[in-house]
C-alpha cells in the first residue's frame, strides 16, 4: 500500500513537469515557426530572463504578485468555489492604497509605520469585497463565477472614477495618479538586481498561509470542507462560516498583493485596465495543486516563461498573449485526469496485483467454507 | 430631448445590442437542457469573431466570413466537449481556461495574420454582413424605426428564438437532449449514449456562438479587436439562468440586459455629467442584481410550497 | 423445459471487491407466470436481476429464454429478447409527458421532425390494450406514484416486453394504488406475459404470485409451489442464519436513561409519514438493537438522531437536552457519537489522512489545539495509540483514508466515535461490507463499551447475527412504527423475528409495554 501513495505522488510530480514541459514546447515550436530568425528568438526566449541583472530581478519582481494572487485563488480552491474577484481585488486595492498613501502622507507618517499600515489597508479591502460574491453565492445562489467576474469589471471602473476625480495629477500627460510619498514605497533591495522588498512580504506570507493551512484549526475545517463536504456537516462543522471566512481571507491576499505591487514597483497609480494577474493566481494555484508551499514555485516559473515572452515581445515583436494560451492549456492538462491517468492506474494496478492474488486464495477457502454451511443449513430447513 | 424619436432611436439601439446576448443566451440555453452549464460562451465568441473577419478578409466574400464564424464556433464547442467529458476536466477549470486561450490566442492569431495587436481594422478590409430595411414595416411611425433596418443577424437572433423552441421540443434529438439534461439515468436506460448527446449540445451551442460572434465583428463594427466581447459571454449565460432555460424567456432577459447597455451607451454619449465610469459599471452591475432577484423570488416560491406541503402533510 | 420462458442456470456473481452475490444460483420462470423473487437485503435479488437485464455480468452461468441460450450483454440485448425491467427507483424525465417518456429512445418521425400524435397515438394504444387508465398527454411530474409506475410498466411494455421484472414495486404505492397494480398484473399475465416479482411483502406475494424462490446469502434456497406453503414457510427460508456467531458477555445492568424518543413523527418532502409515533428509551450501559427490512424507517430515525434530518413532532431528549432544531455540532457536545451507514460519504474525507479523520469530531477541544494551532504533538499520541488499539492495518497516520480496505476504513471511523468520550453511541450497518475480522472486533467494543464504560448504544442492523447477538434488548421496526419488542435478543428465534419484520405478526402497545 506503500507503493501506492508513492506512485500517487510520483504521477502527480511528473505530471505537471510533463504538462509545464509540453505547454513549453509548443511554445517553441510557436516561436521557431512564426519567426524569421527561430534560433535567435528561442535564446531570447529561453536565456532571456537571465540575460542581465535587472532581467533576473523583474522574474522575481513579476512573482511577486504572482504569489500573492496564487495564494489568494489557494483559498477559493480549498473550499471548491470559483471565486475570481482576486482579479478585481487586486487593481483596486491597488487604487485604494494609492489615495491612503497620497492622504496620509502629507502627515510624515515614518516608512515603518505606514507601510505595514497600507498593506493592512490592501488586505482589508480584499476582505471585504470578497464578502460579496461569497454572500450572494451562498444565501441566493447566484452563480460564483459571473458574479465575482462582473463584479471585476465594477472595480476596474470604480478604480478609474476614483483615480480620476481624486488623485489625478493634471501635471502628467496620461492618467495618472499623484506621486506616491516616498514614505509609502517599498524601497528595492538586492542592489543591481532591482527587486522590491515585497518579496519579503510574498515569502513572509507565503510561510503564514502554509500554517495557516496545516496547522492551523481554521485551515483544518476549510481542508475537510473541501474535501467532502457531507463529511464535513456530518462532523459538525459549521461549513457556511469555514467557506465564506476561506473566500475572505483569500480576498485579502489579492488586496495585500495589489498594494506591493503599486507600492514596490510604482511611483504613481496609473492602471486603466485590469492587470491580469488574478487569472496568473489561477493558473499559479491550479500548477500548485491548492498547496501553498508550491506556490512561490509555480509563481517563479510562470514569471520567468512570462518574462521570456516579453524578452521575445521587445527583440523580436511576437505579441506576448501567446503565453496567455499557454497558460490556459496548462491549466487544461494539469486539470483533466485523464493525462497521464491510465498510466498512473496502470502502475497502481501492477503494483496491487500481488494483493489481489492473496486475497483471491482467501476467498476461495471463504467460500468453499460457507457451502459446506449452507448444506448443513438447507438439511436443517428441510 | 426626449422626443419620440430619441425613443425610436433608443429602441433601435437595444435591438441592436441585444442581438449578441440572444444568440449567446439560446447557446447557453442548449447546453443547460443538456445539462451543462458552459461558462465558455465569451471564449467561443471571441474565437468565432476573429474568424469571421479573417475568413471574409481572405475569401473577399462576407458570407464565407459567416461560414468561418460559425466553423469555427463549432469547433471551440467541439474542443470544450472533448476535454471535459473525454478528459474527465472540471468543466468550470475547463471553461475559464479556454476563455483565457481565447483571449490570447485570438490576438495572437491576429498578430501573426495581420502584424496587428489591437484591431484588424487596418489590416483586413472591412466586410459587413448586411441591413435589411423590410418594406411595409418601416413605413410604421416609431414602430417602424425601432424595428427596421437591423442587421440581418439581429433578424436572425430573433428567428433563432424560434428555431432552438423547435429544436429542443419538436425534435428527436431535442426531445432526447433534455431527457439527458434531467436525468441522465432515465436516458441510458432506453439505450441512449449520453455522452454523445452533451458531446452534441456543445456543438449545437457553437453554432450560435458563431453568429453572435460574426455579428461582434461584422455586423457591429466590421473589425475585430482585442477582447471585443466584453463580458457578453457571461452576461448572455446570465440571462439563461434568470429564465430558467427557456428560449423565449431567456430572449426576453438577453433584451433586458441589451436595454442596460443601450443605456450606458446613451447616458456615455449623451453627456450628462454624471461620471462615465459609473455608467459604464450599468449592465455589470444590472446582471449581478437580476441573478440575486430572481434567486430571491425564486427561494420565496420554494418556500411557499414546502409550508404548503407541511400542512397537507400534518 | 417445456412451458418454461426463461431459466437462468448456475449464476455465480463476484464483484470487483471481492464480494460473492450470487452463489450458484438456478431458478425458472413458467410462461402465463407470476414468479415471486424473495430474500432479506443483501440475498442478491437485485444482483440477479442486474445480470438478467445485462447491467452487470456474471462470473459463470447461462441464460436461456424460451428453452434458447441467450447472451445478455446490455440492457438492448435484454429488451431485444423480450426481457423488460421496471426498476424500484423510477427512470422518468418529469418535465416530459407520458407519450414522451415512454417513446424515448424510439421516437416516431415524421419528416424528420418528432410524430407527437403518433407517439400519443403509441402510448395511447398500449393504456388501452392494458387496461391503464393514463392520459399520455399528461405531464410525468403532475402525476401520482401509482400512475408514474404505470408509465414505467408502459415504457417496458411498448418495446414488447414478454417477461416482466418487478423491482419491489409496492414499496412506494398506497394501499389502493397496489390493488390497482394487482389487478394490472393479473391482466398482464392472462395476455401472456411472465412476470418475476420481487418483494419482501409476504402477503402480496400470496396474493398474485404462483410461485416463489427464495434467496439467502446469494445463495437459492430453492423454488416452491405457494398453495403448499404459509407466510411462516417463506419467511423461515428467507430469515435465518447459516452460520450463529455467539458473543459472550454479561447481562446488562441498565442505569440512567440516556436517551429518550416520545412520540417521534416525521413526515417526509412528499408529505408521508416515515416515522409514526415512535417512543422508545436507551438506558447507559445497554445495547438497544433495531431490526426490521431496510426501508421502513431506521435510515429516518438515524438522521433525526444524529441531527442531519429534522422532525415533525415529538420529542428526542439526548442526556437530557432537547435536540429538536440543534446543529450537528450541538447534539455531538450533548453526548452523541455516529457511525454513518455510508461511511464513504458521511464517514470520512477519504482523500485526507488517517490522522485528519480521526480529530474531526475534537478539534476544537481544549487539548487538541493551542490557541489558532493545532496540537500536533497530542494528535500524534492519540492518533498512534488509536490505530493499535483499533487494529488499523496501515503504514502511518497520514496516509489518506481510501488507501484503505474497507474494514480500516471503517476502523478509523469507530476509532474516532468511539474515543470521543461521549456516552451514546448510534451505529448505522456498522459492520457492512467489511471483513470478518474487523467486523467482530467492532461488534466486541459495542457490547464491551456498554458493559465496561455504560455507554449507551443503538444499533441499526440488516446483519441477522449482529443484531441478535450484539443488542441486550431488540426492537422491530416495520413502515415507520415500532412493531415488536423483546428484551433478550438473543433469545429471540429468527423465525419469529421473520415475522415480525415481514409484518406477519405486530405487538399490540399493551404487549411492548415496559420493553421500549
Amino acid at each position: 500500500m506503500k507503493k501506492t501513495r508513492r506512485i500517487e505522488t510520483m504521477v502527480e510530480l511528473v505530471r505537471i513537469l510533463a504538462a509545464i514541459g509540453i505547454a513549453y514546447l509548443i511554445a517553441l515550436v510557436t516561436l521557431f515557426a512564426i519567426s524569421d530568425d527561430p534560433v535567435f528568438i528561442i535564446r531570447q526566449f529561453v536565456l532571456g530572463p537571465f540575460s542581465s541583472v535587472r532581467r533576473i530581478g523583474s522574474v522575481i519582481n513579476l512573482a511577486i504578485p504572482f504569489t500573492f494572487t496564487g495564494l489568494c485563488f489557494c483559498f477559493m480552491y480549498a473550499v471548491n468555489k470559483f471565486n475570481l474577484s482576486g482579479e478585481g481585488i487586486f487593481m483596486f486595492s491597488g487604487c485604494i492604497v494609492t489615495l491612503l498613501a497620497i492622504t496620509l502622507g502629507r502627515f510624515g507618517i515614518p516608512a515603518g509605520i505606514l507601510i505595514p499600515l497600507l498593506i493592512l489597508c490592501g488586505a482589508l479591502t480584499g476582505f471585504i469585497v470578497s464578502l460579496i460574491p461569497a454572500y450572494l453565492d451562498v444565501k441566493f445562489s447566484a452563480n460564483i463565477v459571473v458574479v465575482s467576474l462582473m463584479l471585476n469589471s465594477i472595480l476596474t471602473f470604480l478604480s478609474i472614477w476614483v483615480l480620476k476625480y481624486f488623485m489625478r495629477d493634471p501635471t502628467i500627460g496620461s492618467l495618472g495618479s499623484y506621486v506616491l510619498p516616498d514614505a509609502a514605497r517599498l524601497p528595492s533591495v538586492f542592489g543591481k538586481f532591482r527587486i522590491q522588498a515585497g518579496v519579503f512580504v510574498a515569502l513572509a506570507m507565503v510561510i503564514i498561509v502554509a500554517v495557516l493551512f496545516y496547522k492551523t484549526i481554521f485551515g483544518y475545517k476549510m481542508r475537510v470542507v473541501g474535501s467532502n463536504q457531507h463529511f464535513a456537516k456530518a462532523s459538525g462543522i459549521n461549513m457556511t462560516v469555514t467557506i465564506i471566512l476561506a473566500q475572505l481571507v483569500g480576498g485579502a491576499f489579492a488586496g495585500m498583493g495589489g498594494a506591493c505591487e503599486i507600492m514596490g514597483n510604482y511611483d504613481r497609480f496609473k492602471w486603466t485596465a485590469s492587470t491580469q494577474h488574478g487569472f496568473d493566481g489561477l493558473m499559479v494555484a491550479v500548477l500548485a495543486r491548492r498547496n501553498p508551499i508550491l506556490v512561490p514555485v509555480a509563481a517563479v516559473l510562470l514569471a520567468y516563461i512570462r518574462i521570456g515572452a516579453d524578452v521575445v515581445n521587445s527583440k523580436g515583436d511576437i505579441p506576448i498573449q501567446f503565453i496567455t494560451v499557454i497558460q490556459g492549456i496548462v491549466i487544461l492538462l494539469v486539470a483533466a485526469e485523464e493525462f497521464m491517468g491510465r498510466f498512473k492506474k496502470n502502475l497502481i494496478y501492477k503494483a496491487a496485483q500481488e494483493d489481489m492474488m492473496k486475497d483471491r486464495e482467501r476467498e476461495t477457502r471463504e467460500i468453499m467454507a460457507d457451502a459446506e454451511a449452507t448444506e448443513a443449513g438447507k438439511e436443517s430447513v428441510e | 430631448m426626449l422626443t419620440l424619436e430619441w425613443f425610436a432611436s433608443f429602441g433601435f439601439s437595444v435591438l441592436r445590442l441585444s442581438t449578441p446576448l440572444i444568440f449567446v443566451g439560446l447557446a447557453a440555453v442548449i447546453n443547460k437542457k443538456a445539462g451543462m452549464l458552459n461558462m465558455a460562451l465569451e471564449g467561443m465568441m471571441l474565437t468565432a469573431a476573429l474568424a469571421g473577419v479573417v475568413f471574409a478578409g481572405l475569401s473577399g466574400n462576407v458570407w464565407i466570413g459567416l461560414l468561418g464564424a460559425v466553423v469555427f464556433g463549432v469547433l471551440s464547442g467541439g474542443v470544450l466537449g472533448f476535454s471535459s467529458l473525454s478528459g474527465k476536466t472540471d468543466l468550470y477549470l475547463t471553461c475559464i481556461a479556454f476563455n483565457l486561450i481565447a483571449a490570447g490566442g485570438t490576438v495572437f492569431v491576429m498578430y501573426l495574420l495581420t502584424g496587428e495587436k489591437s484591431t484588424t481594422s487596418a489590416a483586413i478590409k472591412a466586410y459587413t454582413i448586411p441591413s435589411l430595411k423590410i418594406p411595409l414595416i418601416d413605413r410604421i411611425p416609431f414602430l417602424g424605426n425601432i424595428v427596421s433596418g437591423h442587421n440581418l443577424l439581429t433578424y436572425l437572433s430573433f428567428i433563432s428564438v424560434y428555431a432552438v423552441w423547435f429544436f429542443l421540443f419538436r425534435t428527436r434529438l431535442g426531445l432526447r437532449m433534455r431527457a439527458v439534461g434531467e436525468n441522465p439515468q432515465a436516458a441510458s436506460s432506453v439505450g441512449i449514449n449520453v455522452k454523445r448527446i452533451c458531446y452534441l449540445s456543445f456543438l449545437v451551442s457553437g453554432v450560435l456562438c458563431g453568429f453572435a460572434g460574426a455579428f461582434m465583428s461584422m455586423g457591429w463594427v466590421s473589425f475585430f479587436m482585442t477582447n471585443m466581447t466584453n463580458g457578453r459571454g457571461y452576461i448572455g449565460l446570465s440571462a439563461m439562468n434568470i429564465a430558467d432555460a427557456n428560449p423565449i424567456g431567456t430572449a426576453v432577459s438577453a433584451i433586458f440586459f441589451g436595454f442596460s447597455d443601450a443605456l450606458a451607451t446613451t447616458l456615455k454619449s449623451q453627456g450628462t455629467g454624471f461620471p462615465t465610469e459609473f455608467i459604464e459599471m450599468i449592465p455589470y452591475a444590472a446582471t449581478i442584481i437580476a441573478l440575486v432577484l430572481i434567486n430571491m423570488v425564486r427561494i420565496n416560491q420554494r418556500k411557499r410550497i414546502e409550508k404548503g406541503q407541511k400542512r397537507e402533510g400534518s | 423445459m417445456p412451458g418454461e420462458v426463461l431459466r437462468m442456470e448456475n449464476i455465480t456473481k463476484i464483484y470487483s471487491n471481492g464480494f460473492v452475490a450470487n452463489k450458484d444460483i438456478t431458478f425458472w420462470l413458467n410462461e402465463k407466470e407470476i414468479l415471486a423473487l424473495v430474500g432479506e437485503n443483501g440475498a442478491g435479488k437485485t444482483t440477479l436481476m442486474k445480470v438478467l437485464f445485462g447491467l452487470e455480468s456474471a462470473q459463470t452461468g447461462h441464460v436461456l429464454v424460451r428453452e434458447q441460450p441467450v447472451k445478455i450483454e446490455n440492457t438492448l440485448d435484454a429488451i431485444d429478447k423480450g426481457i423488460g425491467m421496471v426498476h424500484q427507483h423510477f427512470m422518468l424525465v418529469p418535465s416530459l409527458t407520458v407519450a414522451e417518456n415512454v417513446i424515448l429512445g424510439i421516437e416516431p418521425l415524421r419528416k424528420g421532425t418528432l410524430d407527437y400524435n403518433k407517439a400519443i397515438e403509441m402510448a395511447g394504444e398500449v393504456a388501452e390494450k392494458y387496461n391503464f387508465n393514463i392520459d399520455p398527454k399528461a405531464r410525468v411530474s403532475d402525476l401520482s406514484v401509482g400512475q408514474m409506475q404505470k408509465v414505467e410498466i408502459m415504457k417496458v411494455l411498448i418495446r414488447g416486453a414478454k417477461i416482466i421484472i418487478m423491482d419491489e414495486p409496492t414499496a412506494v404505492l398506497t394501499p389502493q394504488e397496489t390493488e390497482e397494480l394487482f389487478e394490472q398484473l393479473i391482466l398482464l399475465k392472462e395476455s401472456g406475459h411472465s412476470i418475476i416479482f420481487i418483494s419482501h411483502k409476504l402477503e402480496e406475494v400470496k396474493r398474485i404470485c404462483s410461485r416463489v424462490t427464495v434467496l439467502r446469502h446469494g445463495y437459492c434456497l430453492g423454488s416452491y409451489d405457494l398453495k403448499d406453503m404459509s407466510e411462516s414457510d417463506i419467511s423461515k427460508l428467507m430469515v435465518g442464519r447459516d452460520v450463529v456467531l455467539k458473543i459472550e458477555k454479561d447481562r446488562p445492568k441498565p442505569e440512567k436513561v440516556v436517551v429518550n424518543i416520545k412520540d417521534l413523527t416525521k413526515f417526509d418532502a412528499q408529505g408521508k409519514t416515515v416515522l409514526e409515533h415512535i417512543s422508545m428509551s436507551i438506558r447507559a450501559g445497554e445495547v438497544v438493537g433495531i431490526a426490521g427490512v431496510e426501508g421502513n424507517g431506521q435510515s429516518e430515525l438515524s438522521d433525526v438522531l444524529c441531527g442531519m434530518g429534522g422532525f415533525s413532532a415529538g420529542e428526542v431528549l439526548i442526556n437530557g437536552t432537547n435536540i429538536q432544531g440543534k446543529t450537528v455540532h450541538e447534539i455531538r457536545e450533548s453526548g452523541l457519537a455516529y457511525i454513518a451507514e455510508d461511511r464513504m460519504q458521511f464517514g470520512c474525507a477519504p482523500d485526507m489522512s488517517i490522522r485528519d479523520n480521526i480529530i474531526a469530531d475534537r478539534y476544537f477541544k481544549k487539548e487538541y489545539h493551542k490557541g489558532p494551532f493545532i496540537n500536533r504533538k497530542y494528535i500524534d499520541e492519540l492518533v498512534d495509540r488509536c490505530i493499535i488499539e483499533f487494529e488499523i492495518a496501515c503504514d502511518d497516520r497520514d496516509q489518506p483514508v481510501r488507501m484503505l480496505s474497507g474494514g480500516n476504513i471503517q476502523k478509523v471511523v469507530v476509532a474516532r466515535e468511539f474515543t470521543s468520550g461521549s456516552n451514546f453511541i448510534l451505529a448505522n450497518q456498522p459492520t457492512r461490507g467489511i471483513d470478518v475480522g474487523a467486523a467482530e472486533m467492532i461488534r466486541k467494543m459495542i457490547v464491551k463499551k456498554s458493559r465496561e464504560e455504560k455507554t449507551a448504544a443503538l444499533l441499526i442492523s440488516a446483519d441477522l447475527n449482529e443484531v441478535l447477538e450484539c443488542s441486550d434488548r431488540l426492537l422491530v421496526m416495520r413502515k415507520g412504527r415500532i412493531v415488536a419488542a423483546f428484551p433478550q435478543a438473543n433469545l429471540v428465534s429468527e423465525e419469529v423475528l421473520g415475522e415480525y419484520m415481514l409484518g406477519i405478526k405486530t405487538m399490540t402497545a399493551a404487549e411492548m409495554e415496559d420493553l421500549l
